[in-house]
Protein backbone atom coordinates (compact mmCIF):
# COMPACT_ATOMS: atom_id res chain seq x y z
CA UNK A 1 0.00 0.00 0.00
CA UNK A 2 1.69 3.38 -0.94
CA UNK A 3 0.29 6.07 1.13
CA UNK A 4 1.35 9.48 -0.10
CA UNK A 5 1.07 12.66 2.17
CA UNK A 6 1.22 16.74 0.46
CA UNK A 7 2.72 18.88 3.02
CA UNK A 8 5.05 18.49 5.83
CA UNK A 9 3.60 20.80 8.42
CA UNK A 10 1.65 19.71 11.88
CA UNK A 11 -0.70 17.34 9.69
CA UNK A 12 1.25 15.89 7.12
CA UNK A 13 3.74 14.76 9.60
CA UNK A 14 1.42 13.64 12.04
CA UNK A 15 -0.49 11.79 9.51
CA UNK A 16 3.26 10.37 8.00
CA UNK A 17 4.16 9.30 11.69
CA UNK A 18 0.42 7.85 12.43
CA UNK A 19 0.44 5.39 9.45
CA UNK A 20 3.91 4.20 10.12
CA UNK A 21 3.12 2.94 13.69
CA UNK A 22 0.04 1.32 12.36
CA UNK A 23 1.47 0.09 8.64
CA UNK A 24 5.24 -0.90 9.92
CA UNK A 25 5.45 -2.30 5.92
CA UNK A 26 3.33 0.62 4.01
CA UNK A 27 5.00 2.94 2.01
CA UNK A 28 4.86 6.64 2.86
CA UNK A 29 6.18 9.55 0.71
CA UNK A 30 6.01 13.04 2.16
CA UNK A 31 6.27 15.59 -0.56
CA UNK A 32 6.26 19.59 -0.15
CA UNK A 33 7.14 22.40 -0.92
CA UNK A 34 9.08 23.50 2.10
CA UNK A 35 12.95 22.88 1.72
CA UNK A 36 12.65 22.14 5.63
CA UNK A 37 9.96 20.55 8.00
CA UNK A 38 9.30 23.45 10.05
CA UNK A 39 7.56 24.70 12.90
CA UNK A 40 4.95 27.89 11.40
CA UNK A 41 4.51 29.31 14.93
CA UNK A 42 8.09 29.45 15.28
CA UNK A 43 9.19 31.05 12.08
CA UNK A 44 9.41 34.55 14.42
CA UNK A 45 12.85 33.31 15.90
CA UNK A 46 14.09 32.90 12.73
CA UNK A 47 13.36 36.64 12.12
CA UNK A 48 15.18 37.51 15.54
CA UNK A 49 18.25 35.34 14.40
CA UNK A 50 17.65 33.09 18.15
CA UNK A 51 17.12 29.78 15.95
CA UNK A 52 18.20 28.83 12.45
CA UNK A 53 16.44 26.56 9.98
CA UNK A 54 17.50 23.66 12.07
CA UNK A 55 16.18 25.04 14.91
CA UNK A 56 12.57 25.56 13.42
CA UNK A 57 12.03 21.54 13.40
CA UNK A 58 9.55 19.51 15.26
CA UNK A 59 10.86 16.39 14.19
CA UNK A 60 13.61 14.79 15.47
CA UNK A 61 16.93 14.99 13.98
CA UNK A 62 17.07 11.59 11.39
CA UNK A 63 12.94 11.38 11.43
CA UNK A 64 12.75 10.31 8.40
CA UNK A 65 15.32 7.86 8.47
CA UNK A 66 14.05 6.41 11.27
CA UNK A 67 10.59 5.81 11.05
CA UNK A 68 11.39 4.96 7.00
CA UNK A 69 9.58 7.87 5.76
CA UNK A 70 10.23 8.69 2.25
CA UNK A 71 10.64 12.27 1.78
CA UNK A 72 10.51 15.01 -1.28
CA UNK A 73 10.65 18.70 0.05
CA UNK A 74 11.40 21.63 -1.77
CA UNK A 75 8.94 20.68 -4.51
CA UNK A 76 6.05 21.83 -6.47
CA UNK A 77 2.41 19.84 -6.60
CA UNK A 78 1.21 21.28 -10.54
CA UNK A 79 -2.08 18.74 -9.64
CA UNK A 80 -3.77 15.37 -8.24
CA UNK A 81 -4.73 12.88 -11.03
CA UNK A 82 -7.80 11.42 -9.09
CA UNK A 83 -8.43 9.02 -12.08
CA UNK A 84 -4.95 7.64 -12.68
CA UNK A 85 -4.56 7.76 -8.97
CA UNK A 86 -1.02 9.96 -9.55
CA UNK A 87 0.20 12.89 -7.95
CA UNK A 88 1.88 15.46 -10.78
CA UNK A 89 4.65 17.60 -9.76
CA UNK A 90 6.08 20.78 -11.68
CA UNK A 91 8.62 19.44 -12.90
CA UNK A 92 6.71 16.74 -14.69
CA UNK A 93 7.28 13.57 -12.44
CA UNK A 94 4.09 11.93 -11.31
CA UNK A 95 4.09 9.19 -8.31
CA UNK A 96 1.12 7.06 -8.00
CA UNK A 97 -0.79 6.73 -4.47
CA UNK A 98 -3.52 4.03 -2.92
CA UNK A 99 -4.13 6.52 -0.28
CA UNK A 100 -3.83 9.95 -0.38
CA UNK A 101 -3.55 13.06 2.32
CA UNK A 102 -3.48 16.73 1.18
CA UNK A 103 -2.05 18.53 4.05
CA UNK A 104 -0.97 21.54 2.31
CA UNK A 105 -2.16 24.04 4.80
CA UNK A 106 -2.45 27.79 4.50
CA UNK A 107 -0.84 30.67 2.59
CA UNK A 108 -0.74 34.45 3.73
CA UNK A 109 -3.30 36.27 2.17
CA UNK A 110 -1.88 39.65 0.84
CA UNK A 111 -5.07 42.16 0.36
CA UNK A 112 -4.92 44.15 -2.76
CA UNK A 113 -4.19 47.34 -1.10
CA UNK A 114 -1.74 49.96 -3.89
CA UNK A 115 0.92 47.86 -5.01
CA UNK A 116 1.61 44.89 -2.25
CA UNK A 117 1.08 42.29 -4.44
CA UNK A 118 3.61 43.54 -6.72
CA UNK A 119 6.45 44.86 -4.72
CA UNK A 120 9.38 43.10 -4.08
CA UNK A 121 9.63 44.17 -0.85
CA UNK A 122 6.01 43.25 0.73
CA UNK A 123 5.45 39.74 2.57
CA UNK A 124 3.30 37.54 4.47
CA UNK A 125 4.83 35.46 6.90
CA UNK A 126 4.02 32.10 6.71
CA UNK A 127 6.70 29.85 5.88
CA UNK A 128 10.44 29.75 5.86
CA UNK A 129 11.08 30.95 2.78
CA UNK A 130 8.81 34.02 3.74
CA UNK A 131 11.43 33.88 6.73
CA UNK A 132 14.32 33.92 4.83
CA UNK A 133 13.30 36.28 2.18
CA UNK A 134 12.37 39.13 5.17
CA UNK A 135 15.12 38.16 7.31
CA UNK A 136 17.32 38.93 4.02
CA UNK A 137 15.79 42.41 3.47
CA UNK A 138 15.51 42.91 7.25
CA UNK A 139 18.77 42.56 8.25
CA UNK A 140 19.57 45.79 6.04
CA UNK A 141 16.51 47.63 6.83
CA UNK A 142 15.78 50.62 9.47
CA UNK A 143 11.64 51.34 9.42
CA UNK A 144 9.81 47.98 9.35
CA UNK A 145 6.02 48.45 9.15
CA UNK A 146 3.59 45.66 10.09
CA UNK A 147 0.02 45.53 9.02
CA UNK A 148 -2.22 43.92 11.21
CA UNK A 149 -1.31 43.36 14.97
CA UNK A 150 -2.84 39.60 15.14
CA UNK A 151 -0.03 36.81 16.59
CA UNK A 152 1.58 36.74 13.54
CA UNK A 153 1.98 40.66 13.30
CA UNK A 154 3.14 40.66 17.11
CA UNK A 155 5.30 37.85 16.97
CA UNK A 156 7.44 39.50 14.19
CA UNK A 157 7.40 42.85 16.03
CA UNK A 158 8.63 41.32 18.99
CA UNK A 159 11.25 39.79 16.50
CA UNK A 160 12.35 42.96 14.77
CA UNK A 161 12.34 45.10 17.84
CA UNK A 162 14.64 42.27 19.50
CA UNK A 163 16.78 43.63 16.53
CA UNK A 164 16.63 47.28 16.90
CA UNK A 165 14.51 48.07 14.01
CA UNK A 166 12.04 50.88 13.77
CA UNK A 167 8.85 49.85 13.92
CA UNK A 168 4.90 50.48 12.96
CA UNK A 169 1.78 48.26 13.42
CA UNK A 170 -1.18 49.47 11.75
CA UNK A 171 -4.63 47.61 12.71
CA UNK A 172 -8.22 48.52 11.80
CA UNK A 173 -9.08 47.57 15.20
CA UNK A 174 -9.06 50.15 17.35
CA UNK A 175 -6.65 47.57 20.02
CA UNK A 176 -4.12 45.33 19.33
CA UNK A 177 -5.00 41.53 19.04
CA UNK A 178 -8.31 42.39 18.54
CA UNK A 179 -9.16 38.22 18.02
CA UNK A 180 -7.58 37.18 21.19
CA UNK A 181 -7.71 40.46 24.02
CA UNK A 182 -10.19 42.32 25.46
CA UNK A 183 -9.30 46.12 25.83
CA UNK A 184 -7.39 46.07 29.30
CA UNK A 185 -5.63 42.71 27.98
CA UNK A 186 -4.55 44.31 24.81
CA UNK A 187 -3.60 47.65 26.47
CA UNK A 188 -1.17 45.58 28.88
CA UNK A 189 0.71 44.26 25.43
CA UNK A 190 0.69 47.70 23.89
CA UNK A 191 1.82 49.68 27.05
CA UNK A 192 5.06 46.70 26.89
CA UNK A 193 5.95 46.96 23.19
CA UNK A 194 5.57 50.72 23.03
CA UNK A 195 8.53 50.48 25.92
CA UNK A 196 10.58 48.72 23.61
CA UNK A 197 9.95 51.47 20.71
CA UNK A 198 7.01 50.43 19.07
CA UNK A 199 5.05 52.50 17.33
CA UNK A 200 0.84 51.78 17.07
CA UNK A 201 -1.36 53.74 14.73
CA UNK A 202 -4.73 51.89 15.61
CA UNK A 203 -8.25 52.16 13.70
CA UNK A 204 -6.86 53.14 10.72
CA UNK A 205 -6.25 51.23 7.03
CA UNK A 206 -3.63 51.21 4.47
CA UNK A 207 -5.29 52.13 1.52
CA UNK A 208 -2.21 53.62 -0.95
CA UNK A 209 1.40 52.73 -1.59
CA UNK A 210 4.17 54.46 -3.37
CA UNK A 211 6.82 52.28 -4.91
CA UNK A 212 9.84 53.02 -6.23
CA UNK A 213 11.85 52.43 -9.66
CA UNK A 214 13.15 49.08 -8.12
CA UNK A 215 9.82 47.80 -7.32
CA UNK A 216 9.88 48.28 -3.42
CA UNK A 217 7.22 50.23 -1.65
CA UNK A 218 8.92 52.95 -0.02
CA UNK A 219 5.97 54.74 1.77
CA UNK A 220 2.34 53.31 2.82
CA UNK A 221 -0.68 55.78 2.87
CA UNK A 222 -2.90 55.45 5.41
CA UNK A 223 -6.87 56.21 5.20
CA UNK A 224 -6.49 59.36 7.16
CA UNK A 225 -3.53 60.67 5.21
CA UNK A 226 -0.85 59.22 7.36
CA UNK A 227 2.04 58.42 5.25
CA UNK A 228 4.97 56.31 6.60
CA UNK A 229 7.76 55.44 5.25
CA UNK A 230 9.45 52.13 5.33
CA UNK A 231 12.14 49.43 3.58
CA UNK A 232 9.88 46.45 4.31
CA UNK A 233 6.59 45.67 4.94
CA UNK A 234 4.92 42.54 6.49
CA UNK A 235 1.53 41.48 5.95
CA UNK A 236 -0.01 40.09 8.56
CA UNK A 237 -3.77 39.77 7.34
CA UNK A 238 -5.09 36.58 7.72
CA UNK A 239 -4.09 33.47 5.42
CA UNK A 240 -6.54 31.43 3.04
CA UNK A 241 -6.01 27.24 2.82
CA UNK A 242 -3.49 26.44 0.12
CA UNK A 243 -5.98 24.39 -1.99
CA UNK A 244 -3.67 25.34 -6.35
CA UNK A 245 -3.23 21.51 -5.85
CA UNK A 246 -6.65 20.14 -6.27
CA UNK A 247 -7.66 22.65 -9.45
CA UNK A 248 -9.18 20.22 -11.86
CA UNK A 249 -9.00 17.46 -9.94
CA UNK A 250 -12.34 16.50 -9.27
CA UNK A 251 -11.71 16.81 -5.46
CA UNK A 252 -14.71 19.35 -4.02
CA UNK A 253 -13.32 21.91 -2.68
CA UNK A 254 -14.54 26.15 -2.87
CA UNK A 255 -12.58 28.21 -0.10
CA UNK A 256 -11.10 24.92 1.32
CA UNK A 257 -11.14 21.12 0.53
CA UNK A 258 -14.44 19.77 1.49
CA UNK A 259 -14.29 16.65 3.89
CA UNK A 260 -16.94 14.02 5.63
CA UNK A 261 -16.66 13.28 9.04
CA UNK A 262 -13.62 11.23 8.94
CA UNK A 263 -11.87 13.76 6.91
CA UNK A 264 -12.15 12.26 3.26
CA UNK A 265 -12.42 14.57 0.44
CA UNK A 266 -15.16 14.00 -1.98
CA UNK A 267 -12.85 11.69 -3.95
CA UNK A 268 -12.08 7.75 -3.03
CA UNK A 269 -9.10 7.62 -1.04
CA UNK A 270 -8.32 10.89 -1.26
CA UNK A 271 -7.97 13.25 2.57
CA UNK A 272 -7.99 16.36 3.56
CA UNK A 273 -6.34 17.33 7.13
CA UNK A 274 -4.90 20.97 8.77
CA UNK A 275 -5.65 24.08 7.66
CA UNK A 276 -6.73 23.44 3.96
CA UNK A 277 -9.73 21.72 5.72
CA UNK A 278 -10.91 25.07 7.06
CA UNK A 279 -12.09 23.22 9.83
CA UNK A 280 -9.96 24.81 13.28
CA UNK A 281 -6.50 25.59 11.75
CA UNK A 282 -4.47 26.08 14.33
CA UNK A 283 -1.60 23.82 15.88
CA UNK A 284 -2.82 20.84 18.15
CA UNK A 285 -6.22 20.40 15.98
CA UNK A 286 -4.34 20.01 12.83
CA UNK A 287 -2.21 17.35 14.49
CA UNK A 288 -5.24 15.35 15.89
CA UNK A 289 -6.70 15.78 12.07
CA UNK A 290 -3.18 14.58 10.53
CA UNK A 291 -3.82 11.71 12.52
CA UNK A 292 -7.39 11.09 12.28
CA UNK A 293 -6.80 11.06 8.16
CA UNK A 294 -4.35 8.53 8.56
CA UNK A 295 -6.22 6.05 10.73
CA UNK A 296 -8.98 6.39 8.31
CA UNK A 297 -6.20 5.74 5.67
CA UNK A 298 -5.38 2.69 7.18
CA UNK A 299 -8.46 1.66 7.23
CA UNK A 300 -9.89 2.23 10.75
CA UNK A 301 -13.23 4.20 10.68
CA UNK A 302 -12.74 6.95 13.29
CA UNK A 303 -14.61 9.86 12.85
CA UNK A 304 -12.77 13.46 13.56
CA UNK A 305 -14.38 15.11 16.92
CA UNK A 306 -12.04 18.59 18.19
CA UNK A 307 -13.82 21.49 16.01
CA UNK A 308 -12.78 23.78 18.76
CA UNK A 309 -10.46 26.41 17.31
CA UNK A 310 -11.00 29.46 19.03
CA UNK A 311 -7.92 28.80 21.79
CA UNK A 312 -5.14 30.64 21.91
CA UNK A 313 -1.53 31.25 24.62
CA UNK A 314 1.24 33.87 23.58
CA UNK A 315 4.01 35.53 26.05
CA UNK A 316 5.60 38.80 25.35
CA UNK A 317 8.07 40.30 27.46
CA UNK A 318 7.82 37.89 30.41
CA UNK A 319 3.94 38.34 30.27
CA UNK A 320 1.63 35.32 29.51
CA UNK A 321 -1.63 34.99 28.67
CA UNK A 322 -4.18 32.67 27.91
CA UNK A 323 -7.31 33.15 25.24
CA UNK A 324 -10.04 30.77 25.24
CA UNK A 325 -13.86 31.54 23.15
CA UNK A 326 -14.77 34.57 21.21
CA UNK A 327 -14.82 36.96 24.02
CA UNK A 328 -18.27 38.71 22.60
CA UNK A 329 -20.57 39.64 25.30
CA UNK A 330 -24.53 38.89 24.35
CA UNK A 331 -27.11 40.24 26.34
CA UNK A 332 -27.49 38.42 29.72
CA UNK A 333 -24.33 37.14 29.96
CA UNK A 334 -22.29 37.29 33.49
CA UNK A 335 -19.26 38.91 32.87
CA UNK A 336 -16.76 38.58 35.84
CA UNK A 337 -13.76 40.65 35.81
CA UNK A 338 -11.06 40.55 38.20
CA UNK A 339 -7.30 42.08 38.95
CA UNK A 340 -4.70 41.08 41.62
CA UNK A 341 -1.25 40.47 41.79
CA UNK A 342 -1.22 37.30 39.68
CA UNK A 343 -2.84 39.59 36.90
CA UNK A 344 -5.81 40.27 35.00
CA UNK A 345 -8.45 38.05 34.40
CA UNK A 346 -12.19 38.07 32.59
CA UNK A 347 -14.58 35.57 32.25
CA UNK A 348 -18.15 35.69 30.22
CA UNK A 349 -20.81 33.26 31.64
CA UNK A 350 -23.86 32.22 29.54
CA UNK A 351 -26.20 30.04 30.84
CA UNK A 352 -24.07 28.66 33.80
CA UNK A 353 -21.82 27.90 31.28
CA UNK A 354 -18.69 29.08 30.50
CA UNK A 355 -18.05 31.00 27.22
CA UNK A 356 -15.09 33.13 27.15
CA UNK A 357 -12.02 33.24 29.49
CA UNK A 358 -9.16 35.38 29.33
CA UNK A 359 -6.19 34.99 31.59
CA UNK A 360 -3.19 37.41 31.73
CA UNK A 361 -0.53 37.01 34.32
CA UNK A 362 -0.16 33.79 36.01
CA UNK A 363 -1.47 30.95 33.61
CA UNK A 364 -0.91 28.03 36.14
CA UNK A 365 -2.86 24.87 35.86
CA UNK A 366 -5.65 26.83 33.57
CA UNK A 367 -5.90 23.30 31.62
CA UNK A 368 -9.33 22.67 32.55
CA UNK A 369 -10.87 25.85 31.28
CA UNK A 370 -10.44 24.51 27.49
CA UNK A 371 -11.87 21.42 28.75
CA UNK A 372 -15.10 22.90 30.81
CA UNK A 373 -15.62 25.40 27.44
CA UNK A 374 -15.16 22.72 25.11
CA UNK A 375 -18.32 20.08 26.04
CA UNK A 376 -20.20 23.04 27.93
CA UNK A 377 -19.73 21.89 31.30
CA UNK A 378 -22.85 23.03 33.79
CA UNK A 379 -21.13 25.05 36.52
CA UNK A 380 -23.76 26.11 38.33
CA UNK A 381 -23.15 23.09 41.19
CA UNK A 382 -19.70 24.33 41.59
CA UNK A 383 -18.88 25.97 44.75
CA UNK A 384 -15.60 27.08 43.37
CA UNK A 385 -15.09 30.61 41.92
CA UNK A 386 -14.84 31.11 38.38
CA UNK A 387 -11.00 32.24 38.41
CA UNK A 388 -9.88 29.05 40.70
CA UNK A 389 -11.47 26.30 39.12
CA UNK A 390 -8.76 23.30 39.18
CA UNK A 391 -9.31 19.59 37.94
CA UNK A 392 -9.98 18.76 41.54
CA UNK A 393 -13.53 19.87 40.79
CA UNK A 394 -14.04 17.24 38.21
CA UNK A 395 -11.84 14.63 39.92
CA UNK A 396 -11.97 11.32 38.74
CA UNK A 397 -9.63 8.22 38.18
CA UNK A 398 -9.88 5.37 36.22
CA UNK A 399 -8.96 2.13 36.58
CA UNK A 400 -5.56 2.43 35.17
CA UNK A 401 -4.58 5.96 36.63
CA UNK A 402 -6.38 7.72 33.69
CA UNK A 403 -7.73 11.03 35.09
CA UNK A 404 -11.52 11.44 34.27
CA UNK A 405 -13.86 14.16 34.70
CA UNK A 406 -16.65 12.95 37.17
CA UNK B 1 4.39 1.60 30.88
CA UNK B 2 4.37 2.63 34.42
CA UNK B 3 2.08 5.48 35.76
CA UNK B 4 1.66 6.92 39.06
CA UNK B 5 -1.57 5.48 40.36
CA UNK B 6 -3.96 7.72 43.15
CA UNK B 7 -6.47 6.14 45.76
CA UNK B 8 -7.05 10.37 46.93
CA UNK B 9 -9.09 8.85 49.75
CA UNK B 10 -5.91 8.17 51.04
CA UNK B 11 -4.44 11.40 50.77
CA UNK B 12 -4.15 14.15 53.84
CA UNK B 13 -2.89 17.16 51.72
CA UNK B 14 0.86 16.94 54.05
CA UNK B 15 2.71 17.62 50.88
CA UNK B 16 5.60 15.23 51.16
CA UNK B 17 5.39 14.51 47.55
CA UNK B 18 5.13 18.37 46.68
CA UNK B 19 8.48 18.62 48.49
CA UNK B 20 10.22 15.66 47.29
CA UNK B 21 9.60 16.68 43.91
CA UNK B 22 10.56 20.25 44.68
CA UNK B 23 14.11 18.66 45.90
CA UNK B 24 14.17 16.22 43.28
CA UNK B 25 14.65 19.17 40.55
CA UNK B 26 16.72 21.63 42.84
CA UNK B 27 19.61 23.47 40.42
CA UNK B 28 22.24 22.94 43.49
CA UNK B 29 23.57 19.75 45.41
CA UNK B 30 22.03 19.64 49.09
CA UNK B 31 19.44 17.59 51.09
CA UNK B 32 15.80 18.66 51.96
CA UNK B 33 16.90 19.89 54.96
CA UNK B 34 18.58 23.00 53.06
CA UNK B 35 16.09 23.23 50.27
CA UNK B 36 14.82 26.83 50.17
CA UNK B 37 10.83 26.45 50.11
CA UNK B 38 11.08 29.96 49.23
CA UNK B 39 12.70 29.80 45.97
CA UNK B 40 10.65 30.33 42.91
CA UNK B 41 12.97 28.21 40.97
CA UNK B 42 12.31 25.02 42.94
CA UNK B 43 9.19 24.55 41.85
CA UNK B 44 7.27 21.59 42.63
CA UNK B 45 6.02 19.01 39.24
CA UNK B 46 3.08 18.07 41.65
CA UNK B 47 0.28 19.80 43.62
CA UNK B 48 -2.02 19.32 46.15
CA UNK B 49 -5.52 20.86 45.81
CA UNK B 50 -7.30 21.19 48.90
CA UNK B 51 -10.75 21.11 48.42
CA UNK B 52 -13.71 22.97 50.51
CA UNK B 53 -15.11 19.55 51.89
CA UNK B 54 -11.53 18.69 53.71
CA UNK B 55 -10.72 16.31 51.33
CA UNK B 56 -6.98 16.38 49.21
CA UNK B 57 -6.78 16.03 46.08
CA UNK B 58 -3.46 15.02 43.88
CA UNK B 59 -3.24 16.70 40.59
CA UNK B 60 -0.26 14.97 38.90
CA UNK B 61 1.29 14.33 35.62
CA UNK B 62 -0.79 11.23 33.96
CA UNK B 63 2.20 10.64 31.06
CA UNK B 64 -1.42 10.21 29.23
CA UNK B 65 -2.11 7.50 26.60
CA UNK B 66 -3.39 10.26 24.15
CA UNK B 67 -1.54 12.89 25.76
CA UNK B 68 -3.02 16.61 24.74
CA UNK B 69 0.42 18.29 25.67
CA UNK B 70 2.26 16.45 23.13
CA UNK B 71 -0.47 17.55 20.38
CA UNK B 72 -0.41 20.86 21.07
CA UNK B 73 3.50 20.92 20.93
CA UNK B 74 4.59 23.35 18.05
CA UNK B 75 8.27 22.60 18.69
CA UNK B 76 8.84 18.88 19.12
CA UNK B 77 9.80 19.66 22.78
CA UNK B 78 6.85 17.60 24.22
CA UNK B 79 7.10 13.53 23.04
CA UNK B 80 5.91 10.87 24.27
CA UNK B 81 8.70 8.15 24.66
CA UNK B 82 7.79 4.68 22.41
CA UNK B 83 9.31 2.41 24.79
CA UNK B 84 8.31 4.30 28.21
CA UNK B 85 5.13 5.47 27.35
CA UNK B 86 6.23 8.67 29.51
CA UNK B 87 5.87 11.85 28.14
CA UNK B 88 9.43 13.68 28.18
CA UNK B 89 9.86 16.99 27.67
CA UNK B 90 13.28 19.09 25.68
CA UNK B 91 13.63 22.21 27.43
CA UNK B 92 16.12 23.18 24.72
CA UNK B 93 13.72 22.92 22.15
CA UNK B 94 10.62 24.67 23.69
CA UNK B 95 9.69 27.12 22.21
CA UNK B 96 7.71 28.62 25.31
CA UNK B 97 4.67 28.73 23.54
CA UNK B 98 2.40 26.92 26.36
CA UNK B 99 -0.21 25.94 24.71
CA UNK B 100 0.30 23.00 26.36
CA UNK B 101 -0.60 24.52 29.71
CA UNK B 102 -4.02 25.07 28.03
CA UNK B 103 -4.16 21.90 26.30
CA UNK B 104 -3.52 19.80 29.28
CA UNK B 105 -7.39 19.05 30.18
CA UNK B 106 -6.37 18.33 33.54
CA UNK B 107 -4.35 21.61 34.47
CA UNK B 108 -1.16 20.02 34.96
CA UNK B 109 1.39 22.07 33.52
CA UNK B 110 2.57 25.64 34.11
CA UNK B 111 4.90 28.24 32.78
CA UNK B 112 8.32 28.24 35.15
CA UNK B 113 7.59 31.27 37.73
CA UNK B 114 11.07 32.55 37.41
CA UNK B 115 11.38 33.26 33.82
CA UNK B 116 8.37 31.71 32.16
CA UNK B 117 10.03 30.54 29.26
CA UNK B 118 10.15 27.13 30.30
CA UNK B 119 6.71 24.16 31.33
CA UNK B 120 7.30 22.54 34.62
CA UNK B 121 6.58 19.16 33.81
CA UNK B 122 6.93 15.79 35.33
CA UNK B 123 10.00 13.54 34.43
CA UNK B 124 9.07 10.95 36.68
CA UNK B 125 12.33 11.17 38.01
CA UNK B 126 14.17 9.62 35.37
CA UNK B 127 17.63 8.21 36.36
CA UNK B 128 16.59 7.50 40.14
CA UNK B 129 16.40 3.63 40.86
CA UNK B 130 13.92 3.81 43.44
CA UNK B 131 11.25 5.68 41.14
CA UNK B 132 9.74 9.01 41.51
CA UNK B 133 10.56 10.45 44.31
CA UNK B 134 6.87 12.25 45.26
CA UNK B 135 5.88 8.23 45.62
CA UNK B 136 8.93 7.40 47.93
CA UNK B 137 8.04 10.44 50.08
CA UNK B 138 4.28 9.33 50.47
CA UNK B 139 3.60 8.44 53.90
CA UNK B 140 0.00 6.78 52.69
CA UNK B 141 0.72 5.23 49.93
CA UNK B 142 -1.89 7.57 47.90
CA UNK B 143 0.17 7.29 45.47
CA UNK B 144 2.01 4.17 44.03
CA UNK B 145 3.69 3.15 40.69
CA UNK B 146 2.19 0.21 39.14
CA UNK B 147 2.62 -0.99 35.22
CA UNK B 148 -0.65 -0.47 33.46
CA UNK B 149 -1.14 -1.90 30.46
CA UNK B 150 -0.87 0.49 26.89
Amino acid sequence: MRHIIIGAGAAGIQAAQTIRSLRPDASVLVIASDEYVHSRCMLHRYLSHERDEAGLSFVPEHFFEDQKIEQLLGVTVSGIDTGERRVILADGRAFPYDRLLIATGANSFIPPVGQFREANNVFGLRHLKDAQEIRALADPAEKILIVGSGLVGMDAAYAFLEQGKEITVVEMVDRILPLQLDETAGEAYRKLFEAAGCRFLLGKKATETVMNSSGAVETVILDDGTRIDCDLVLVAAGVRPAIECVKDSGIRAERFIEVDDYLKTSCEDVYAAGDVTGIAGIWPNAKKQGETAARNMCGQAVKYEDRYGMKNTMSFYGLTTLSLGRGAVQEGDQVIRCQDSKGYRRAILRGGKLDSILIQGAIDYSGVYQYVIKNQIDLSGIQTDIFHLSFADFYGVGERGQYLYS
Amino acid sequence: MKRILIDAAKCDGCMNCTVACMQAHREGPGTVYDLDLTDIRNESRNHIVGCADGSYKPIFCRHCDQPECVMSCMSGALQKDPVTGHVKYDEKRCGSCFMCVMNCPYGVLKADTATRTKVIKCDFCEGLADGPSCVSACPKKAIFVEEVEV
